[in-house]
């Protein structure tokens, strides 16, 4: 049985995001944390505000 | 259920099988079968991948779990959004770069054979098991509440995942998918505005929340760094991550949802979706049952959620002993909203000093009333081995059999069917997958044809759904059955994500050196389940959120020991330059 041989990533998959305001993964995964952080941050202050 | 529900039910379920078996028909080759036409875009995949995890149990066990223990279980998913970006960052462009079909072919290539086959393994056992908890887990819930044979129900929703799984593979599972998470969440929506709508005239949305913080339902975050507290920041933090770098990382099931993108781009950007709505996702099912403990301190709540504990009560009426504890249970619920009334209209008025007084009366009775139902659910196993006491997973459907009105009924029990189904294609799909291709083609036939493959893959993943039936009919949970999945997934994952830890970033160490350090680390997970989990041994036990840590640190330390004593190995080519 033939198997696939091992692409090569190419250009276009290697940093492209194609997302508008988010030009570069690196920004991507920061406002990933930065939603994360604001979840915590929120059910924080659910914890303190109402127990 | 009436007649509406039943056509809403059987409507969609069927029209979604078909339309998916529709969709896929000619698929002809290995690679569509098992990876798809490779044309599918982000948005798709983070539905498929959400869709993958979110199975019937989140649905039908997680509002119990927020009615019973408030947010706090909210925390197990704080490891989702970091696991998911080393996933994107590390594993994603290794996997499509050597354009795998399993994740452990890819240890194949950086290990050897028997490491590749000892990670395929441990996915198996593992997943194998969980297909069966997938189907039985609603399956047992639905059945006991609507009366409906379980076997058969079991069967018929397990045959027709098959069908449609084995016909269409990997696209089949992500276009119904799309579906099935549409309905889940019409469902989940429709039940969160009709519950608002359902409360008292007078709970404004602020008392609401106050009600709920008062009675502990909105500790969502805790700080403890004890090992033996379930759900902590901690261990949600970092055996989360552990866990759920595990899970999405190395289970064939997820990553064949995200392997199956048109680019890097859409697996990265599917997952990053995942990462961001994962939270809020969960949060909101918990909350929907911290809404249902505010309905019912103003609505007479059963004695029992558990519909078989609930049927032995109705069926024996005749002992008195039950009975009083009805009677008590119920007072103690009328003194309960008594208070909360006056609680309100202190608080409405501004009267401070009256609203607390009146708040800590309702906490007293309430405090009594759970006290009474704890006794009633400690008499019932002794009477009757088949009504157990575990209320969580009966909340949810209760509320919706008794509250909502028929035609949401069966929109719901729909979503419920929907989750389950799409969750186990994707675990078929996977398992199907893995025993062809790290098995079947690598073990027993190593010039197989495509063709070949193609028929023994579509064999596969019917005779993995068998197995899953016929686990599903012989299972048995004292677990909470979201917690039962859980703690299933950390004893193997661990071990996994340590193979694939070592394989990504530890260029020194050989096939060999791993593999028996996994089977070693394996070996001290099961230990430590057996005996630091058994209250009998170990009390409390320590929480099964630090299994994937603990099983993860031992493969990647002894592998490190092992390779040391070996002396240096020939094969440590770095993951980048595998091929």
């Amino acid at each position: 049985m033939k198997h696939p041989a091992a692409t090569e990533p190419s250009a276009c998959e290697s940093e492209e995001t194609g997302l508008p305001f988010f030009r570069s993964w690196k920004s991507v995964y920061l406002f990933v944390l930065g939603s994360f952080i604001f979840w915590v941050a929120l059910l924080v202050a659910l914890t303190k505000f109402y127990s | 259920m009436s007649a509406l529900d039943f056509v809403v039910l059987i409507g969609s379920m069927l029209g979604i099988a078909i339309y998916g078996i529709w969709r896929t028909r000619g698929r002809r080759s290995l690679e569509t079968y098992l990876h798809g036409d490779r044309k599918t875009p982000w948005f798709a995949i983070g539905l498929s991948v959400m869709a993958t995890q979110a199975s019937a149990i989140t649905f039908l066990s997680t509002p119990g779990q927020g009615y019973l223990g408030g947010l706090g279980f909210v925390q197990i998913y704080f490891g989702v959004p970091i696991a998911l970006i080393i996933i994107a960052i590390f594993f994603l462009p290794i996997f499509r770069r050597l354009n795998v079909y399993t994740a452990y072919e890819f240890l194949g290539r950086r290990f050897d054979g028997k490491t590749r086959l000892l990670g395929a393994a441990l996915f198996l056992v593992q997943r194998g098991l969980g297909a069966g908890l997938t189907i039985y887990a609603p399956a047992i819930v639905l059945t006991t509440v609507f009366g409906w044979p379980l076997d058969l129900t079991i069967i018929c929703s397990g045959l027709l995942v098959i069908i449609y799984t084995v016909a269409g593979g990997s696209d089949a599972v992500t276009v119904t998918q799309k579906y099935q998470i549409g309905i889940i969440f019409a469902g989940m929506i429709t039940a969160f505005c009709l519950l608002v709508a359902k409360l008292p005239a007078g709970l404004t949305f602020t008392d609401t929340f106050a009600l709920a913080g008062g009675f502990q339902k909105l500790n969502a975050v805790n700080f403890s760094t004890s090992i033996h507290e379930r759900y902590t920041f901690w261990s949600g933090l970092l055996g989360g991550t552990f866990l759920m770098l595990s899970y999405f990382g190395t289970d064939q099931s997820q990553v064949q949802r995200y392997i199956s993108g048109s680019s890097l781009r859409e697996g990265r950007l599917g997952l990053m979706f995942n990462a961001v709505c994962k939270i809020p996702m969960q949060f909101s099912i918990l909350l929907l049952g911290v809404l249902i403990f505010v309905f019912y301190q103003f609505e007479p709540p059963p004695l029992f959620f558990n519909a078989a504990s609930s049927q032995y009560l109705a069926e024996h009426s005749a002992d008195q002993k039950l009975r009083a504890y009805e009677t008590d249970f119920n007072s103690a619920h009328v003194q309960t909203r008594q208070q909360l009334e006056d609680w309100l209209k202190a608080r409405h008025n501004g009267d401070q000093a009256a609203a607390t007084a009146a708040f800590a009366g309702a906490l007293t009775a309430h405090r009594q009333g759970e006290q009474i139902r704890v006794a009633a659910n400690e008499e019932l196993p002794v009477k009757n081995s088949g009504a157990t006491a575990n209320d969580a997973d009966y909340v949810f459907i209760t509320f919706i059999l008794h509250q909502l009105p028929h035609g949401v009924i069966g929109l719901l029990v729909t979503a419920f069917f929907a989750a389950a189904l799409s969750s186990k294609s994707a675990e078929l799909n996977a398992l199907g997958s893995c025993t062809t291709i790290d098995f079947y083609r690598h073990l027993i036939k190593r010039d197989a044809t495509d063709a070949a493959c193609l028929a023994a893959s579509k064999w596969f993943t019917a005779l993995w759904g068998l197995v899953a039936i016929g686990f599903a009919l012989y299972a048995h949970l004292e677990e909470n059955l979201i917690q039962a999945v859980n703690i299933l997934g950390s004893i193997f994952y661990g071990v996994m994500l340590g193979l694939f830890v070592v394989a990504f970033f530890i260029r020194r160490v050989g096939g060999t050196a791993v593999f028996w350090a996994a089977v070693a680390a394996q070996m001290l997970v099961f230990f430590l389940y057996f005996i630091y989990f058994n209250p009998i041994y170990f009390n409390p036990p320590i929480s099964y959120l630090w299994y994937p840590l603990i099983g993860c640190a031992a493969c990647v330390l002894l592998s490190l020991i092992i390779q040391a004593a070996l002396g240096a190995t020939s094969k440590s080519a770095p993951a980048s330059q595998v091929s």
